[in-house]
């Protein structure tokens, strides 16, 4: 395959940043989108150039770390896929191929196509975690929760904090990725004694990084990697209006 | 409750908050349904006739309690308008730069992508109402005042324009109102989705049936 590519390169923070055009030659179309572009930059080193910034880290969907914005979506074109597992057989010969970062005030860039999500990693650190203290595995009936429940919590659990929901929403907004940390805990048992503590507080630490206000566009949804649902949202809007209302913390 | 310092005020945390601000949009919004649902109701009347629809009118205007309706009312309009237009100015600065090319992949509507705009024409609609109707001369009775305006092609074709884009404001406004207090169910959502667009169609239909009737096909004076 041939490909024109239009990849966005900005040298820091404070370049101004624009679209550079490359040509992408000899794709194979299995190879996965990452690896294109290790092929595009094994040519720019080759040339002496200066290979495209990009995150990448386990290459198998789990891990998060890759993002790039393919044709103006979040991870490209195919549903439920991150950018690791997009395989350039989704494209055609001589396609052209507008590449570019995840973009928000809360996601400032590093440098081309790499940005900096850090934001999230705060709004863990204010309520992302169950305060117990480690010892044994507990005998796995003495929490009791049902296997519809538990079900749903993984299903919350399945995000990977890529930020795909922040890039791909109109306002910005970092709401599914909130709701789906805050539901992960709300449903499962370990999960309660901070329950309200945790709604509020990631809540003002979604808030204090810059992120937009959810308006329900829901392309949060269709952009998730993981399928995480907007239902998630709704739980957080219930968990943080109980929290507010009859949490005495 | 306890107030001791501005940080600590549940009310004014939750209010400041983006979930509180969302909150009291979708809230304020769903009552505003009411309201609309009420005034097709009544508006009915205009198809019975002149003497029901003034008397109608004047039942309305000499209830006692119709000051405290309308400042309820023009609180919900003003708590609804206010903290959606706080909010949508927070969003823009939350992508200081845009991207070169966009496109979601699925989940927006034609409704939800309009909202700043179908919410700026139903505001415009609002003034030009209130100030023809609401505070208008009806010395001669209401339905004269508004039949004659009706007659008014292009009083009435920018009636039918307005509602249709308060109809499209709707058919995401509805549904998004119980999303973000939260009632959200893998049950009654899907329901809820295509009631959005029932309840739109019926205010667009409803309301814009006066006009088309009295200004296009020909509705008695």
């Amino acid at each position: 395959m041939k490909l024109t590519l239009k990849v966005w390169r900005q040298k820091g923070h404070n370049d101004k940043g624009s679209l550079v055009e490359y040509q992408a030659k000899d794709v194979s179309p299995d190879m996965s989108f990452l690896e294109m572009l290790d092929v595009v930059n094994e040519g720019l080193i080759k040339k002496g150039e200066d290979a495209i910034a990009f995150d990448s880290d386990c290459r198998e969907g789990i891990c998060g770390m890759c993002s790039l914005v393919i044709n103006g979506k979040p991870h490209g074109p195919e549903l439920g896929t991150a950018t690791c597992q997009l395989h350039m057989r989704t494209f055609s010969d001589g396609d052209t191929i507008v590449v570019e970062p995840f973009r928000a005030r809360a996601f400032p860039p590093v440098k081309d196509l790499a940005v900096d999500r850090s934001s999230f990693d705060r709004i863990m650190q204010a309520g992302g975690y169950v305060s117990v203290n480690t010892g044994n595995a507990p005998e796995a009936n003495a929490n009791l929760i049902s296997h519809h429940t538990a079900e749903k919590a993984m299903d919350a659990a399945a995000c990977i904090g890529c930020g795909a929901c922040v890039a791909a929403c109109p306002n910005a907004s970092a709401m599914l990725f909130v709701a789906a940390k805050v539901s992960q805990y709300a449903l499962l048992p370990q999960g309660q004694p901070e329950r309200a503590k945790r709604a509020m507080a990631m809540r003002e630490a979604m808030d204090d990084e810059g992120f937009g206000n959810c308006s329900n566009e829901y392309a949060c949804e269709a952009a998730c990697p993981k399928d995480i649902k907007v239902e998630n949202i709704a739980r957080l809007n219930r968990e943080h209006l109980r929290a507010m209302i009859c949490s005495d913390e | 409750m306890n107030c001791e310092s501005a940080s600590k005020c549940r009310v004014t945390a939750f209010m400041t908050s983006s979930l509180g601000k969302k909150f009291t949009v979708g809230a304020a919004g769903l009552l505003l349904c009411g309201f609309l649902l009420v005034h097709l109701a009544g508006n009915m009347f205009l198809f019975v006739g002149e003497g029901a629809f003034n008397h109608y009118a004047e039942l309305l205007a000499h209830n006692e309690l119709l000051p405290l309706a309308e400042a309820v009312l023009a609180l919900l309009f003003i708590a609804h308008i206010v903290f959606a237009i706080k909010v949508r100015f927070e969003n823009a600065g939350a992508r200081p730069v845009a991207y070169e090319s966009y496109d979601d992949k699925g989940g927006r509507t034609m409704g939800s992508k309009s909202m700043s705009y179908t919410a700026a024409l139903v505001l415009l609609f609002v003034i030009v109402h209130l100030k023809t109707f609401r505070f208008g001369d009806d010395k001669d009775g209401l339905y004269k005042l508004v039949v004659d305006w009706f007659h008014n092609p292009l009083y009435a074709g920018f009636y039918v324009v307005a509602l249709a884009g308060l109809g499209l404001h709707l058919s995401h406004g509805f549904q998004s109102g119980f999303q973000t207090l939260g009632l959200n169910h893998p049950k009654y959502t899907p329901i809820i989705r295509k009631l959005s667009i029932a309840f739109a169609l019926l205010i667009f239909l409803g309301f814009a049936s006066m006009p088309i009737y009295f200004g296009f096909l020909g509705g008695p004076r």
